[in-house]
């Protein structure tokens, strides 16, 4: 179940791949479009700019502050009972987990939804280590019974039918369970209560951490984060290190925007400051809290010029609007994340040949900024990287002279009219009845599957 | 990594804004709006997420209760139900519902997953978000993990939004804001309560 499909593919080929599957192209608007109109209903009610501003504003600041935060929350959550550990990379992270679980003498273990624990590849590192673990979030159980991965940050499986999910249960219940979501969610209610009743250890992300409080704040509809932090003798949560906020009164600003962002709700039904272990008087909880923080690749983007993109709470708003993920899935972008966030995160995290083309795999509208609760420029940092992967002569030399005239003649009034006419005649030379059905050169790629209008004379 | 290498490779940072003053916010859904009632807007949200209210003079709150749990008969009692737990905890007997307290059925996890309803009180209630506010204190489980959730909210308790929660959190090991059944859209986007928690959540505000 690896996270990394990168490796000797191409985004035109992964993307090829995803656009042959017909469910999935009708499946994601449907799935993301209701979000997307709660979303802007609910901060039609509200002072949406000012609110994205705050938002920024307090990661933007936390961001750049990472230091003094996370010496406070470790301190904060210490006071707590709660054990911090510091993580620098995928590998140090998935052997701090294991060994708490063995020193935990655990077996079983139950998940809820991270996308932290899938760019570490956590999962399969605690198999390995022999270990069962279990995830409890439907989608994600989904997933990893099919040997799949998620394909949106909130929906994992917005690219299964629900006949694929009736044959994945009917294969492990040993009869056939219909095809009626409301089933399939009690079959799976049913054994994956059974499992949070055994379970030894519960790992969940982290939405936020609070460095004031030392908590750690999750969200989620389904309830089995809560059960993850209630039922089993061991919690862990894994947060990426940029999570940080300063102040619990923070959660006032960052909450509604990543849940009217994310689900379009006007709350998640569930949100828990968990804050270390069971407490004297308690009647439940875990014996130890452990917070595991990780960097994984974040702390070299830190005084970058994509710094920003650390602001991210991860909603999946971006995702919703962008016309390519819309079209190709979160599968096409070859690596954990889909989408805007994935254009922009998997060339900084994965800085191959491979995940550098992930950047182009937008249309550059900008929809996503417009979206995004934190106002990241990713637009800005999409042109950047596709800039900086010039500069790495990662394209071929062809691209590299077309871009360098571009550039130039884009930035003088007269070469660029000069450069307008030519373009506009040279269309012209490859016109039939003013629509280009078949260019030359990079023209090729654009007219092979729809034909290319010729601008308008300006009228005068 | 020992803690001190893990926090200096994080000051390379760009400097950031100013922490901004959070004291006062812009209007936000999650905010009580201009003429809001505090009761009516805690019903609209919390009916809007599926779950159901009633509002009570102290003195029925245990009827109510009773009349709540409906065939419910293998029940947990939390023990944060303040002036309502004795007359709770009589009205129940009366009614032949053997309940037990939360905390021994959390000791027997066969018992713990038996269970067809729990009565929980809370630590505070959220008007703008229908929330209810659940204290490590009570049970972290005890309003998840049965498939009725019945929970006693003096009115007292009740707050504007989520802001004001912020502020007055309970003391605890966890917090748990709680609004409307568990629910689940993952199939096709099909809404399904009682994924992981209850699938019904009814509230009963004590006047
Ligand atoms: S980049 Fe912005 S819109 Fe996209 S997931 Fe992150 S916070 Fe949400």
């Amino acid at each position: 179940m690896s996270g990394d499909h990168l490796t000797g593919t191409t985004f035109e080929g992964r993307a090829a791949e995803q656009l042959a599957k017909p469910f999935q192209r009708k499946a994601i608007p449907a799935a993301v479009d209701g979000t997307v109109a709660h979303s802007r209903a609910l901060f039609a009610t509200g002072d949406r700019e000012r609110l994205r501003e705050l938002g920024r504003d307090i990661r933007a600041h936390a961001v750049a502050n990472l230091p003094e935060y996370v010496a406070a929350f470790t301190d904060a959550a210490e006071a707590n009972g709660t054990r911090v550990h510091f993580a620098g990379d995928a590998t140090e992270a998935n052997a701090i987990v294991a060994g708490i679980c063995r020193d935990a003498g655990a077996q079983l273990i139950v998940k809820s939804k991270s996308m932290l624990t899938e760019e570490i590849e956590l999962n399969p590192a605690l198999e390995a280590a022999g270990f069962e673990v279990v995830e409890t979030d439907l989608g994600e159980y989904v997933v990893q019974i099919a040997n799949d991965r998620p394909s949106h940050i909130i929906g994992p499986i917005i690219h299964k039918t629900r006949g694929e999910v009736r044959e994945l249960f009917s294969a492990i219940a040993g009869r056939d369970l219909g095809d009626d979501p409301r089933a399939l969610t009690a079959f799976a209610r049913e054994q994956l209560r059974d499992v949070f009743l055994r379970a030894d250890v519960g790992i969940t992300g982290g939405n936020f951490a609070v460095a004031e409080s030392g908590s750690v704040v999750l969200v989620t509809n389904e309830g089995n984060a809560r059960l993850a932090t209630s039922l089993p003798r061991v919690h862990i949560a894994l947060v990426g290190v940029e999570r940080l906020l300063p102040r619990t009164a923070d959660l006032s600003v960052l909450i509604p925007l990543l849940v009217a962002s994310g689900t379009g709700q006007q709350l998640t039904t569930y949100l828990s400051i968990a804050s270390g272990p069971r407490r004297e008087g308690e009647p439940d909880g875990p014996d130890e809290m452990h917070v595991v923080l990780v960097d994984g690749g974040r702390s070299a983007i830190l005084g970058t010029g994509y710094q920003d993109i650390l602001n991210c709470i991860r909603c999946g708003a971006c995702q919703n609007v962008c016309p390519v993920y819309r079209q190709v899935g979160g599968h096409a972008y070859g690596w954990v994340y889909g989408g805007p966030i994935g254009a922009v995160l998997t060339p900084l995290f994965k800085p191959s040949a491979e995940g550098l083309e992930v950047a182009h795999a937008s249309s550059l509208c900008a929809a996503c900024d417009d979206v995004c609760p934190v106002k990241i420029p990713l637009h800005d940092l999409l042109v950047d990287l596709r800039r900086d992967r010039v500069g790495r002569r990662i394209p071929g030399r062809f691209e590299r002279l077309a871009y360098g005239a571009w550039s130039r003649a884009w930035s003088s009034p007269l070469l660029y009219r000069l450069s307008g006419r030519v373009g506009i005649a040279s269309l012209r030379l490859l016109a039939r009845g003013g629509v280009v059905r078949r260019g030359l050169g990079p023209l090729r790629r654009w007219t092979r599957d729809r034909d290319l209008l010729l601008p308008g004379r300006r009228r005068r | 990594m020992e803690r001190d290498a893990f926090i200096a490779r994080l000051a390379a940072a760009r400097p950031g804004p100013p922490l901004p003053d959070v004291s006062s916010l812009p209007a936000v859904h999650t905010e009580l709006r201009p003429g809001d009632e505090l009761y009516a807007r805690f019903v609209h949200e919390l009916t809007a997420v599926n779950g159901t209210c009633e509002l009570r003079p102290a003195a029925a709150v245990s009827a109510a209760v009773v009349a709540a749990l409906g065939d419910a008969r293998r029940v947990a009692l939390g023990a944060d139900l303040g002036d309502h737990q004795a007359p709770v905890e009589g009205a129940l007997a009366a009614a032949g519902i053997a309940a037990i307290a939360y905390e021994e059925a959390v000791a027997d996890r066969a018992v713990l997953g038996a269970l067809e309803a729990t009565v929980t009180g809370c630590a505070l209630a959220v008007a703008a978000t229908g929330s209810i506010v659940i204290s490590a204190a009570a049970g972290r489980a005890a309003a998840l993990i049965a498939p009725l959730h019945v929970c006693v909210v003096p009115a007292e308790h009740l707050v504007g939004g989520l802001a004001e929660a912020l502020r007055i959190l309970p003391p605890g090991s966890l917090t748990a804001f709680q609004s409307g059944p568990s629910r689940t859209a993952d199939i096709e986007k099909v809404l399904i309560l009682g994924m992981h928690g209850p699938g019904a959540t009814h509230v009963i505000v004590a006047t």
